[in-house]
């Protein structure tokens, strides 16, 4: 890590980037065309997102607004976790502790820094940690081991039983740090009463944790408003995936990562809610108007993405999709498991989805529990990929569903669980008449394979498909 | 004796296993130490540890597996593609780590392309990542499960009975095993680590009725054996390793490995498990709780502590920190020990290999010989 | 006394012949298939051009891959050690030496007596290793030693994705193909080796003073660019060749053993 790196808390520097980038086009038009100029790294995201209009700047407040929590959160005297994204941050929120997602501040750096997270990925080799972990969590975790962020008090993850490489990142940053740790373990099924059980009592364990930790109790009411709050939420994100179903498609392509992203950090919050009801507002009038969301206005293609997607340097995998007509049409991380969820009411799938139920304490802690289990990659990622409700029945449902083209898999060479699996996986897409594209890039670092390569072998795959 | 030992540890179907199968008995695979053999012996099966040895190359098992995942289930795919495991009635499957549960679809995949590459009995065996009360509770059920499932398929009852006697034999065989552990970190070891690890991996291979007697005759040798005098004392750390061959690489004319924390090693036979009660749920405790892999998360300071002892009782002058390229687990927790253990005085080497065929001798010797200068010339300068 | 130390690299092999803690005669050739063929060339040059015969050695170290099959030597004694020696005869106030060879790189951190203390070596391919630089520069139509002075004439070095060496001289191609000036590739070349150094250099803590041995530390691109990563100054060997560093540490290991110590 280069000595200058070392000079500013990262999270701080990432702070002033959001806050600073959030404030742009707070004045004239001019003032904020003449800023650009001075951002070349970032103008790229800045106009993706503040060119979506009111949903975009919403957006952009609440990642300013999130990381403003993170490095004040010691004044405001409150605990902070270093989490995981497939982690509902709800219970953290009802309990007064600031979430600090590896993976999401990952996406945030990647997108905006020329180098993106390269010097903190190369860090955590330099200490120890493996260079095949996933890059992922790797990204950030190396600044908070360099001890250039916000003062961590625990870690906590839900990854077991569901991806080695995360919640390695999490075991390892404790041991590293000597800070406490709190897993919640997946068994490999999703459904039955033995799962539901290890769930429900695994849960316990962690509030149990999470109150030691903190020295106070769990305030019901306080967990009451935030699970109303996310039963709001699925509402809306019901919606707009039922939307999304339309031909042509009304939601412009970054949406999806705004609903998971805002997801990550605020489920639960007043925060993520007036992202996905201003996002709900543009999808309505554009289905009103019957007209596509992409800004070229017509749609060629549609695709899905099974596994994540790639977060080269402004927000490049969206520019790829946008200018050349592919409508996005989800993936798994935007998926959610509540009851309404299009997919869930589609297949009948109410068994395998939860719901909320603000009854009493046990009846809250029961939903929170059902909603973490089914989490995206947690939900689906923990079995074999053909069993009931695992990867392959969820992605076939979806595709058939959001009306794609194709299947597109990108994930991260760190990602042992699902490259163990995934040729297998394309053989059973394909079979089914999806022609499947897996990227051998890193979503998190450009070293592996720049974005230039991904992109051209992406349009070969399309060409050479005959999908264009 | 060691000639016999050694055999069955080269050879995956060796003559015991011959003789087994003869005998019109049934054999059931496995892959990780966290499934209990006891279960199988008690129902007359023979448990057997699923390796990769011999595997010359991965080209069935980059078939499936994608890229970027660790070569030993590779090489585990790749043998059963090539019919060496012809010979399992059935395969046990653990998420013990990402790449090895992927051998559960991978396996059936390949079975599915070529007939009888997958025996018709094929388990997924859920064993969770922590040890507290509810998971106890799950890992019993779900032996229990697999209790059931193994009865039904193989026509047998696996009573109480039986497998307090499983255990019982079992615990005898670990007792003899503990033997062996004091008589392998005496000063003067009377076998180097080379064969002390054929002696442990033979145990994986045949009946242990078999193997006890052997073990026995192999301990009562060795009491009369010329000692090793002189080397530098190493323990190997880390990733799997059932090749004799690496460790006689490692050890050369100057070194002997007198200690492990290997899942082919000493993680195997730690350990009694409780011969009252019931002995479903005695067998989950023990095997859950008592099985130091860094896939149960959050408890490196344990694991930690288990290895100073280690140093201490088997007065080791270094520690080899081996990992196979892409498991993250080993690797990582490979950085902290040395880091912890650097900060003790404790000379720490870190290695990362791939498993199969031992073609990087030529670096890895280069390294480790590199690794014990340094330690001559601590032990010089003390 | 005479005494004589032979380091068979991958791509090249190196014999030092000493004498009272003086260099009289070193000779590098290129390495051949077999190890002991090239060790046997390498030390009979030395030799004859020192006027010496084989057995007015007192004493003969070998290092280097094929340090066991060289039948001449008295005693084998690893790389790492003797890159470790010899580092320190050529700057007395090393801690920390980092070498690259031809087909891996080390880092080695040594105490203030100038004993071996904690040593890393590179595990993979050759991203890192001379040879990396070897393949880059074949890529570029240039000669090794042209690649280092290409880095001081750019004004915009080229960043490369990767430090891959397959992945790598694809994007070098790539960039040639655009017409991107060539001392703006070089030197991408050469930081991008730099960076990939850096992360093994930090892993076993920098201690200064540092310097590098090995052939690329003749690569002053590299070297500057290693500064860079780094942040520290990185001494440069003027004495002898830092090419012949394991070659040196070989003969003085010699020296010991012919003066009656034990290596």
């Amino acid at each position: 890590m280069r000595k200058e790196t070392r000079e500013y808390n990262f999270d701080w520097m990432l702070w002033n980037s959001f806050t600073a980038a959030a404030q742009l086009k707070k004045g004239t038009e001019k003032e904020y065309r003449s800023m650009l100029k001075y951002i070349p790294y970032f103008r790229g995201v800045v106009e993706s997102i503040l060119d979506a209009g009111e949903p975009g700047q919403k957006f952009l407040d609440i990642c300013s607004k999130y990381m403003e929590n993170v490095i004040t959160a010691k004044e405001k005297g409150k605990k902070t976790a270093i989490t995981t994204f497939c982690f509902s941050p709800a219970i953290f929120y009802a309990m007064d502790i600031i979430p600090v997602c590896l993976e999401v501040i990952s996406v945030m750096m990647t997108f905006t820094y020329k180098r993106g997270t390269a010097e903190f990925l190369d860090y955590c080799n330099e200490v120890g940690y493996t260079e095949t972990s996933c890059s992922s969590q790797r990204g950030t975790i190396g600044a908070y081991l360099a001890g250039i962020g916000a003062d961590i008090d625990m870690i906590v993850t839900d990854t077991p039983g569901v991806c080695d490489t995360n919640a390695n990142a999490f075991a390892f940053a404790s041991a590293y740090l000597d800070k406490p740790f709190f897993q919640l373990d997946m068994p490999p099924d999703l459904t039955g009463e033995r799962s539901n059980e290890y769930h429900r009592e695994d849960y316990r364990a962690l509030i149990k944790f999470l109150e030691e930790q903190t020295g106070k109790k769990l305030d019901p009411e306080k967990l009451r408003a935030n699970l109303r709050e996310l039963a709001k939420q699925d509402e809306i994100i019901a919606e707009l995936e039922d939307l999304a179903r339309m031909v042509p498609n009304p939601l412009p392509v970054s949406y999806n990562l705004m609903v998971y992203a805002s997801r990550f950090l605020f489920a639960g919050m007043p925060e993520c809610t007036g992202v996905l009801e201003s996002m709900l507002e543009v999808a309505r009038e554009n289905a009103a108007k019957n007209i596509s969301g992409l800004s070229g206005g017509v749609e060629k293609l549609r695709a899905f993405f099974c596994y994540i997607d790639h977060y080269a340097q402004n927000l490049q995998l969206w520019k790829m999709l946008d200018i050349n007509g592919i409508c996005y049409q989800g993936n798994i991380l935007s998926r959610s498991w509540a009851h309404n969820a299009p997919h869930v009411t589609e297949y009948n799938k109410e068994e395998v989805a939860y719901t909320i139920d603000t009854t009493d304490i046990d009846s809250l802690i029961d939903s929170l529990a059902m909603i973490n289990s089914r989490m995206p990659m947690i939900k689906s990622i923990r079995g074999p990929y053909d069993a009931p409700n695992m990867w392959l029945e969820d992605t076939l449902g979806l595709a058939k569903l959001y009306n794609a083209d194709l299947i597109v898999y990108n994930g991260t060479p760190g990602c042992r669980n699902t490259w163990g699996m995934v040729k297998l996986f394309a053989r059973d897409t394909e079979k089914a008449g999806f022609p499947t594209y897996i990227m051998y890039a890193d979503a998190f670092d450009a070293r592996v394979q720049s974005w230039e390569a991904t992109e051209e072998r992406f349009m070969e795959f399309l060409k050479v498909r005959r999908l264009v | 004796m060691i000639k016999e030992l050694l055999d069955a540890s080269t050879v995956l179907n060796n003559k015991h296993v011959i003789q087994w199968k003869k005998n019109g008995k049934k054999v059931v695979g496995y892959t990780c130490s966290y499934v209990p053999d006891e279960v199988f012996h008690a129902a007359g099966i023979l448990p057997f540890r699923i390796r990769g040895f011999g595997a010359a190359d991965t080209t069935i098992g980059d078939t499936y597996f994608g890229p970027f995942v660790c070569s030993l289930p590779k090489c585990m795919l790749q043998l059963a593609g090539e019919g060496k495991f012809n010979f399992l009635d059935g395969v046990i499957i653990t998420p013990g780590c990402d790449s090895m549960r992927r051998l559960d679809e991978c396996w059936r995949k390949a079975g599915s392309d070529v007939d009888g590459v997958i025996p018709s009995f094929f388990f997924h065996y859920g064993v969770p990542h922590k040890y507290s009360d509810y998971t106890i509770k799950w890992l019993t059920e779900e032996t229990h499960r697999l209790i059931a499932a193994v009865e039904e398929h193989f026509k047998v009852k696996i009573t109480d009975e039986n497998l307090h006697r499983s255990i019982k034999l079992y615990n005898q065989s670990r007792m003899l095993l503990d033997r062996f552990e004091a008589m392998r970190t005496l000063d003067a070891p009377p076998f180097n680590g080379e064969d002390a690890l054929a002696v442990i991996l033979a145990g994986t291979t045949m009946p242990r009725e078999e193997y006890n007697s052997l073990l026995e005759k192999f301990l009562s040798e060795a009491e009369n054996s010329p000692v090793i005098k002189n080397r530098v004392r190493l323990m190997l750390v880390g990733s799997a390793n059932d090749d004799a061959g690496l460790v006689r690489v490692m050890e050369g004319e100057k070194a002997v490995v007198v200690a492990d924390n290997l899942c082919f090693g000493s993680r195997f036979y730690t350990d009694q498990v409780e011969e009252s009660g019931d002995p479903v749920s005695a067998l989950s405790k023990r095997y859950l709780g008592h099985n130091d892999c860094p896939r149960m998360y959050g408890d490196y300071k344990r694991r930690l502590d288990i290895l100073v002892q280690k140093v201490e009782k088997a007065k080791i002058d270094g520690v080899i920190l081996q990992n196979i390229r892409f498991c993250d687990l080993h690797g990582s927790e490979n950085g902290l020990f040395e880091r912890d253990l650097e900060a003790m005085g404790i000379p720490c080497m870190r290695l990362e290999r791939e498993y199969g065929p031992l073609v990087e001798t030529g670096r890895m010797k280069m390294r480790v010989d590199a690794f014990i200068e340094r330690i001559h010339q601590k032990k010089a300068i003390a | 006394m005479f005494v004589s130390g032979v380091d068979v690299g991958s791509l090249t092999s190196k014999a030092v012949i000493m004498k009272d803690d003086r260099i009289v005669k070193s000779v590098i050739i290129k390495s051949k298939a077999r190890p002991w063929e090239s060790a046997d060339e390498v030390m009979d040059m030395a030799l004859a051009r020192a006027g010496l015969d084989r057995k007015d050695i007192k004493n003969c170290v070998g290092t280097g891959y094929g340090r066991d099959k060289i039948s001449f030597i008295d005693e084998a004694v690893s790389e790492i050690a003797c890159h470790g020696r010899g580092a320190r005869w050529l700057v007395p106030s090393v801690r920390t030496v980092i070498d690259i060879g031809g087909q891996d790189c080390k880092a080695i951190r040594l105490d203030a007596k100038g004993d071996m203390m904690k040593f890393i070596t590179n595990d993979k391919c050759a991203s890192g290793t001379g040879r990396f630089l070897e393949v880059m520069a074949k890529v570029m139509n240039l000669d090794l030693d042209e690649l280092g002075e290409m880095s001081a004439r750019s004004k915009q070095p080229v960043t490369f994705a990767s430090a891959c060496t397959v992945w790598a001289q694809a994007d070098v191609i790539q960039q040639l193909n655009d017409k991107v000036p060539i001392e703006d590739i070089a030197a991408g070349v050469n930081n991008a080796m730099a960076s990939r150094m850096a992360i093994l250099a930090n892993s076993i803590g920098l201690e200064n003073d540092v310097c590098m041995t090995g052939g690329v530390a003749k690569n002053n691109g590299v070297v500057n660019a290693l500064e860079k990563h780094l942040g520290i100054r990185i001494k440069r060997i003027r004495r002898e060749d830092p090419q012949i560093a394991g070659a040196i540490g070989a003969a003085l290991f010699a020296m010991e053993k012919a003066s009656g110590g034990v290596i």
